[in-house]
This record gives C-alpha cells, structure tokens and sequence, in this order.
C-alpha cells in the first residue's frame, strides 16, 4: 500500500543564532494521519509545529506539504490551521467573527460565511455563544471556539500547540476523545505538540519523540512502549516511569547482576556481550509481587501509595523501585517481598550510549 | 490602630498638595474676574467683589484670538496627525523585533527627549531656512513639534504594543493574512486605547507649544495662541485682569477635555485594553 504523504521534512535545521534548535528532522507524515510531537520542554517541538504553520523559517533542509516546496512560503498559503496553547481568539471579535474571519480574507460572502460558522458552531457545541466575546467565555468554550475557526477553514492540516494544556483534568480527557473523533470525522490530517506523553500515547496514530532538537524515536504508540529505542524513550514513555537499576552481566552474557542490596540476578531474553555494565529497565506495571522467595529480587517496601484502583509500591534502596499492582494484595511498608518479572518484559541500556542493547 | 489614622494623614498632606499646585490656575480665573483697582488691592481678595463678566468677550475681540486659536489648533491637529501616522508603526517594530539594532534605536529615540527645545531651535531655524520651509511657518512649527514629541508618543505606544500577544498576530497570519493584513485588523483595534491616548497627549503638548512657534512664526496672522499671550504680556503690563481672561480661554477648554477624558487616559496608559 503506498501512501499518500501530505508532510515531508527532509533534514529540517533551525538555527536561532548560536543555538541549534533543530537538528535534520526527518519526518513523514501521510495524508489522514494523527501525529503527536511529544518531549520535555525545550526539545523542539514547538518550534517544528510553528515551522510547518510558517511562523519559523527553517534554516536548512526541505519542507514539503502535499509535494509542494514550503520553505519560504508565509504562512496565509500553506492552508494550515493552527489552535494555540493560550486560544489565541481576538478579543475585539466576537465568536461569530471570530469563526468567519478566515473566511472574511477569502472574500467568502457574508451570508455562506455565517452558514458555514454556525454549521460549525453546531457540531461543536458553540451555537448559544455566537455573539458572544472571548472574554465572557470559560476555558473550555474558548478551547472548542479556536478549534472552530481551525475547522471552519477546512485546512489540509491542522496543527495543535498543546491545547488542551490550559484545561483542567477532568475537561481534558474529555477534549482529548472529543479531538481525536474530530480528526476522524474530518479526515484531516493534525500534527499535535504536547509535553504528556499520555495524551500522545492515547490520541496519535503515530508518536514523534523530541529531546535537544533531535528526533529520538517515531513510530506506533505501543511499538515506542514496547521497543524503546533508548533509555529517554523507554523512560518518557509510561507512567509511572521505568525503572532503571545498574547491574552488570555475567561471564556467558546470559543473566545481568543487579546493583542492589541481595545482588540478584535476573536471567535476560537473549545472550549479550559477558561482563559487561549495563543499566536494566524494568517497567513497573511488569513487576509482580510473589511469595518471599520465590520472585528473582527480595526487597522491603519502603512506601505504599494507593488510588483504590491502582496501588504504587516503593521498594528496594530509598523506594527507587517502583511496582503498580491493580489488584489489592495484603502488604505494608517494612514487609519484605520478592519481586518478579517476566524475562521478556527486561530491557537493557548501554550505560554509556544510553541506546538499546 | 494606625493605620486609618496614617491614612487620614496622608489624604490631608494629598490635600495640602493639590491647593498648593492648583492655586495659580485659581488665581488666574479671580484675576480674570477681577476690576483694575482690586487686582492691586492689598490685602488681596480671593473672591472678586464685582466679577467683570464681560471680560472674555472683549479681550476676544481686542486681541483677534479666534485667529490665535485657530493657529493653535492648526499646529497641534497637524502635529497629532503626523506623530501618529509616523510613530505608529515605528512602535510596532520597536515593540515586536529584538535586537541590538532596536536597541540603539530605541536609545537614540530616549536621547532625542533629552534635548530641550530651546537648544534645538537654532540648528533647526537654519535647516529651515535653508529649504525655504520658513515660507509655509506653521507647517516648519509642526514639523519641529514633531520631532519633539515623537520620542514621547513612541515610548508610550510602544509599551501598548507590547502588551498585545504576539499569538494573535500569529493566529491571524495561519489563518491567512499579511503581515500588513494582520497588524491593520488584529493588533491596531486591540492598541487603539493607547494610541488614541498618546495622541490626546500630543495634542495637548502641541496646542500650548511656545519655543518652536515664537521663533519660526513672524507673522502674526500666523502665531498660535501661545506666542500672542506672550506678545500680550509688555514689560509695563498693567491689564491682568485681560491676560488672565486670554488665559482663560486658552486653557480652560483643554483642561475641560483633560478633566473629563481624564478616566480613560488613565486607563488607556496603564492597561494593556485586552482581556
């Protein structure tokens, strides 16, 4: 099956002076797709959204929407929409005017204009605020307005700037289902920036993980959990986050020492090099508490934290591993348990590179 | 407790303040009002026994100061108009771009308010001779003006700008404007406030601006209000009373407009209008 691309970066640089903001992207994203561009503040993400709207010129490499050059075109001809962290709505239009002005600039006539934005309205839930203006809104209306003027314009792509980040929890799962239908039912394409990797893992197709300007993984959701290309990645994705323990192999390459008190050892899935240091990551909804004794690391519990659902076990030195456990089980902080996990779900990390082994 | 003992203090310092700042426009309305032989009374009256109401028109007539005024208004339209539709949009640049270059631009428009006027006028009176521009002397006056009130107006304008999120700009170019475009239907309604207050302010300055017209302007079909109170006031002046009245109607008109505008040019300085 041969898709069809509508975003192409080929090697994309941004310098601003001295810092180098990005570092050749290599990005492809076909037509339909929901991306995520996800990583710590300051990887870059935001700037590579605002690169593709046009707001940023890039300064190397290429840019394509649907196999057009877009290097240096401003942003009024790409047919991009973007929706702002902070809505972005102007304050001296009201709702209406705000949907329709894109339209406004296209010379749309009034009337066709004003159908179209209330058609909109309609299917967002907007259609009792028409006149109002952005500054009698709530945080969520003014979200679903700047959603409405990215809609109304019917763009090739829709570029997200975190927009949910300035909701609160509850809305923002709500927004997060609401978004994605919204993508499906229009059949756009959307690039989405945010910094929780939950709301990328849930809503995208495909997941771009950024850190210093640099691409450190893409791919499915579950193929970044699964096959994490690197200790940042395997740490950035899931929550709570891996847990990393030292440990150095043993003389045939076949089980790895743990750095902690009882040094115990965990046999690994596949022969590596002998006598090696390497940093061993363990997710902790894979640990399992069993018998003492009986799991392969014997530890105290240091902390117990429980949601009712979901309980969050601290163990081993200073509780630096953590275990998730959905089913209740009798413990308490000072007990000392046997840790188990499947020697398919170990990871191993180059200390040094930090990469896969 | 202290504190609304410390607060009655200072509202009566406040107070104090206030009488002593006001007290000469307050003079200058009882003078006005006042017979000859009761401005040199000793002890003087601070409420005149027969106001001569009938001051204002005469002094009006006496010293053709619709003419007077009409100059003045000339001056400070032509010098609001200009100022704004030049400083404007260097305001905006000043506020959106950062760099070393604005910075220095920005010093340089912060060193032009340093020099006074008076200091000015002779290189400019030069120039403007030498380009025939004292030909047409109130436009010479307003370009002067101008450049004097320039520094201010963009200083002010500039803060107005800032406080408008450049997101908005951003929003408005995605969603398919220029850069021109952008700016005209986005940025400039949300800074209206405070430039429509800067220019007020201009204005202002402009209408009682004396240095400039006094030396530019010989004709004195020509002159503004300023230079014909000057003109009025000879070394053995004894009128007082109708210098005051043509001070009064000088200032009593814009200080009128100040008064009641005086809300909304607080306002429009201090917030950024949005929101």
């Amino acid at each position: 099956m041969t898709e069809e691309l509508q975003i192409e970066l080929n090697g994309v640089d941004k310098h601003y002076g001295a810092f180098h903001a990005l570092k050749g992207i290599q990005l492809a994203i076909p037509k339909g797709a929901f991306v995520a561009l996800v990583g710590p503040s300051g990887c870059g993400k935001s700037t590579l959204l605002r690169s593709i709207a046009g707001l940023e010129t890039i300064s190397g490499g290429e840019m394509k929407i649907t196999d057009e050059v877009m290097n240096n075109v401003p942003p009024r001809h790409r047919d991009v929409a973007m929706v702002f962290q902070s809505y972005a709505l102007y304050p001296h239009m009201t709702v209406i005017d705000n949907l329709t002005y894109s339209l406004r600039l296209k010379k749309t006539p009034k009337a066709e204009a004003r159908k179209i934005a209330k058609e909109v309205a309609a299917t967002i839930g907007l259609e009792n605020l028409l006149d109002r203006f952005p500054r009698e809104l709530s945080g969520g209306q003014r979200q679903r307005v700047a959603m409405g003027r990215a809609i109304v314009r019917r763009p090739k792509v829709f570029l997200f700037d975190e927009p949910l980040s300035n909701l609160d929890a509850s809305l923002r799962v709500h927004m997060r289902k609401e978004i994605r239908a919204l993508h499906d039912r229009l059949g756009a394409t959307s690039v989405y920036v945010t910094h929780d990797q939950i709301e990328a893992m849930t809503m995208a197709d495909h997941v771009v993980v950024m850190r210093a300007g640099v691409i450190e993984q893409q791919g499915a959701p579950l193929e970044l959990y699964d096959r994490p290309a690197s200790q940042f990645v395997a740490g950035f994705i899931g929550s709570p986050a891996m847990n990393f323990v030292d440990g150095v192999t043993n003389a045939d390459g076949t089980a790895v020492t743990l750095d902690i008190t009882g040094a115990p050892e965990l046999q690994l899935p596949r022969q590596v090099a002998c006598n090696e240091k390497v940093t061993v990551g363990l997710r902790p909804e894979h640990l399992s508490i069993s018998e003492a004794g009986q799991g392969a690391i014997t530890t105290k519990i240091s902390v117990i934290e429980s949601t009712g659902s979901t309980t969050y076990v601290g163990a081993g030195d200073a509780g630096k591993i953590t275990i998730v456990l959905s089913e209740r089980r009798d413990i308490s902080v000072g007990d000392t348990i046997s840790l188990g996990i499947n020697t398919k779900d170990i990871h191993l990390f180059d200390p040094q590179t930090q990469m896969v082994i | 407790m202290m504190t609304p003992h410390l607060n009655r203090i200072y509202l009566g310092a406040a107070i104090v303040f206030a009488i002593i700042y006001l007290f000469p426009l307050y003079w200058m309305y009882v003078t006005a009002l006042k017979s000859g032989s009761e401005i040199f009374a000793y002890p003087p009256t601070f409420i005149p026994k027969d106001p001569q109401w009938g001051v204002f028109s005469h002094v009006w007539d006496v010293r053709g100061m619709g003419r007077f005024i009409w100059n003045s208004l000339v001056i400070a339209t032509g010098t609001m108009i200009l100022v704004a539709g030049l400083g404007t949009g260097c305001s905006y640049v000043l506020a959106r771009y950062r760099n070393i270059w604005i910075d220095v631009a920005l010093f340089l428009v912060l060193m032009l308010q340093v020099l006074p006027a008076s200091l000015m006028i002779t290189p400019l009176f030069v120039g403007f001779s030498a380009v025939g521009l004292l030909d047409y002397p109130r436009f010479a006056v307003i370009l002067a003006v101008t450049a004097k009130a320039m520094p201010f107006f963009v200083i002010l304008v500039r803060a107005t700008f800032m406080a408008v999120p450049a997101e908005l700009e951003e929003a408005a170019l995605v969603d398919g404007n220029s850069r021109v475009g952008a700016f005209v239907s986005v940025v400039l309604p949300l800074a209206r406030n405070g430039v429509l207050v800067s220019a007020i302010l201009i204005f202002m300055q402009a209408f009682g601006e004396f240095v400039y017209s006094k030396s530019i302007i010989q004709d004195v079909n020509l002159q503004p209000a300023s230079v014909g109170l000057n003109a009025f006031m000879g070394p053995n002046t004894v009128e007082w009373n109708n210098i005051m009245a043509y001070a009064t109607i000088y200032v009593t008109p814009i200080l009128a407009a100040f008064v009641l505008l005086q809300q909304r040019i607080v306002a429009g300085l201090t917030s950024g209008a949005l929101k």
